[in-house]
């Protein structure tokens, strides 16, 4: 009796088989190798190999000796890091900056998802939602440009306003407080629309019958809201939650840089703006670069120990 | 469905809160556009609001003749373009691989580029890289140090991870290769996905702005957010030191930057209403597995 081609297949030793598809798994895998060396490439030299020349915080580095050739120096910049005041107020004002950042800029994104879901309307939802998401596309040269035209001192909008007021102009950018109160309303003013994107993809997941069951129990808009849609995007907030608070040690250089004048720099001064400034311009490597691997290294066990929280709620992110 | 009255207010409420906010993200940008039109004169009267008075387009060519904003713009258009080809390239080139479930080292591979968005070696040390591969001063090093974003390769990678398994499985049965297989398959199923990233990729090219002050010194090869950047700075001091100057030069260059600001959001205003409706699905697509 001859046998079909389909029974040869399935007579065939398991071990050959394993080994047909091992051969088949090691011709379709090369193609996808060659594919990966510019991304291998670019993560290996622009990613990892900055990560080794993070030993430059313990060395007193000169052009002349490279990063591998220049002498140990050991903890010396930590020790200078940790008793200048200079540095202890910059780190301090780094974390004030983003802390309050994310205070005020982390649940403003999810009420506007929240309200957004309410719009029924579906011609004035999708014009809301093109207005809210612009500003997330421009440069924060260009936010800094309207905060100067709006708020400057000498023919900014507000002031010529106040001035036909009869009032005196208020120097909004160059009180630490208002210039506080300014960055922090620039970053929600230009994120919290975008950011909305990611809730909003949250809710329309949500089963609509919970909302249905809800409303015939006699459950209001907000008790909805509180019961039914909060617990629902909860992974989601968990998650973005544990995103920003790995982002606690650094606050934007752009943001930074281009909102911040001389006057303020007491509370504007962060570490980005700082490495920029002292290390690049005035040629202060091991010291700087000492600090860039605190903010770093901060950020990381902070965006680990968010994770290691999340986890024991079934959130965790890894 | 009924709705009871405290119901019909706080969605009132909503809709009122919701187009005020949008109010305060349009708004600023019709004023700086009024303003950059308008005559000097009106603009330092403060009559200048949202619609433009006596209208005057010289501080425009001023910007475009006398600074070097037009080799900026110029170079900002280099940037952007071969910047978002190499990247998107280099995405995809990325993302798919890492795709597939039949490849070696995929969860090393993709753990290694997950932990770089934990941990960097920051400004200075990247420099020195950037330094020694004398890249410095060249677009290279604008293109290469910020080449895949790997929170957008992610993105990708699983918007690939989610396109069903049997649609690429009867194209290898058929004889398709990884090359065909990504070109003729996958690629064309994920358009919303590149346009999205494209969009993102594209935007922070145009915008480029920490990496050009740290890679680029000649100001020949300065993008043109640079170069508004350093008007927005040198005038804060200009007005400060040079309380003297005459009326007519303070108008400007307080309405040139507006100007600056205009000629740099105009483009992207122009591109954005295209792109947006896809940028949204990405979005969407994209986060919902994370």
């Amino acid at each position: 009796m001859k046998t079909t081609p389909a029974a040869v297949g399935t007579d065939r030793a398991p071990a050959a088989k394993e080994a047909f598809y091992q051969t088949k798994r090691f011709r379709q895998n090369i193609p996808l190798f060659v594919m990966l060396i510019p991304g291998v490439l670019y993560y290996l030299i622009f990613r990892y190999l900055p990560m080794g020349g993070l030993v430059i915080a313990f060395k007193n580095y000169n052009f002349r000796d490279g990063i591998w050739s220049s002498p140990w120096v050991g903890l010396k910049y930590f020790e200078i890091l940790f008793q200048s005041n200079v540095t202890l107020q910059i780190i301090w004002n780094t974390l004030n900056l983003s802390v309050l950042s994310l205070i005020f800029g982390f649940p403003a994104p999810i009420i506007i998802a929240i309200a957004l879901n309410e719009v029924r309307k579906s011609w004035l939802k999708r014009w809301i939602q093109t207005i809210i998401y612009l500003p997330h596309f421009l440069s924060w040269v260009i936010v800094a440009g309207i905060i100067l035209t709006l708020f400057s001192i000498d023919g900014g909008t507000i002031n010529k306003l106040l001035g036909q007021w009869g009032m005196e102009p208020v120097p909004f950018l160059y009180r630490s407080n208002s210039w506080i109160a300014i960055f922090i309303g620039s970053g929600m003013w230009k994120e919290m629309g975008f950011s909305a994107i990611i809730y909003l993809a949250a809710i329309s997941g949500i089963d609509p019958s919970l909302y249905e069951s809800a409303g015939m129990d006699g459950a209001g808009k907000l008790r909805q809201i509180w019961h039914i849609t909060l617990p629902g995007i909860r992974p989601t907030i968990i998650l973005l939650l544990i995103l920003g608070m790995g982002r606690l040690m650094e606050v934007g250089f752009d943001q930074v840089y281009n909102l911040q004048n001389p006057t303020v720099l007491q509370k504007a001064e962060v570490i980005s703006t700082y490495v920029y400034k002292v290390g690049l311009q005035q040629a202060q490597f091991g010291l700087t670069t000492a600090m860039g691997l605190f903010e770093s290294f901060v950020g990381l066990v902070l965006v680990l120990s968010a994770n290691a929280l999340a986890r024991k709620f079934d959130q965790g992110l890894f | 469905m009924r709705e009871s009255t405290g119901g019909k207010i706080f969605v009132i409420f909503i809709h009122v809160v919701l187009i005020i906010i949008s109010l305060t993200c349009i708004l600023p940008f019709l004023h700086l556009i009024a303003l950059s039109i308008s005559s000097g004169h009106a603009v330092d009267l403060g009559q200048v609001w949202f619609w433009p008075v006596g209208l005057d387009f010289t501080v425009y060519i001023y910007f475009f003749e006398n600074t070097p904003a037009l080799r900026a713009f110029t170079n900002s258009v280099i940037i952007t373009l071969c910047g978002t080809a190499l990247s998107m390239l280099a995405t995809v080139l990325t993302a798919y691989p890492l795709s597939r479930r039949y490849l070696y080292a995929r969860k090393p591979i993709t753990t290694a580029a997950l932990f770089t968005m934990l941990f960097s070696g920051g400004m200075i040390p990247t420099y020195l890289v950037m330094n020694s591969l004398h890249l410095t001063n060249t677009y290279w090093s604008l293109w290469f140090g910020g080449l895949i974003s790997t929170y957008n390769m992610l993105i990708m990678k699983s918007y690939f991870e989610s396109i069903p398994g049997e649609v690429a499985e009867s194209a290898q049965i058929d004889g398709c290769g990884e090359v065909q297989l990504l070109m003729r398959i996958i690629l064309p199923l994920s358009l919303p996905m590149l346009a999205t990233l494209t969009l993102f990729y594209g935007v922070g090219y145009w915008n480029m702005f920490m990496s050009v002050i740290l890679y680029i010194n000649k100001t020949n090869l300065q993008n043109l957010t640079v170069i508004v950047q350093g008007m927005l700075q040198i005038q804060g001091n200009f007005n400060m030191s040079a309380m003297d100057m005459m009326q007519q030069q303070e108008m400007v260059s307080e309405k040139l930057k507006a100007v600056g600001v205009v000629v740099m959001v105009v483009p992207m205003l122009v591109v954005y209403p295209f792109l947006q409706k896809y940028f949204v699905k990405g979005i969407m697509l994209g986060s919902i597995k994370g």
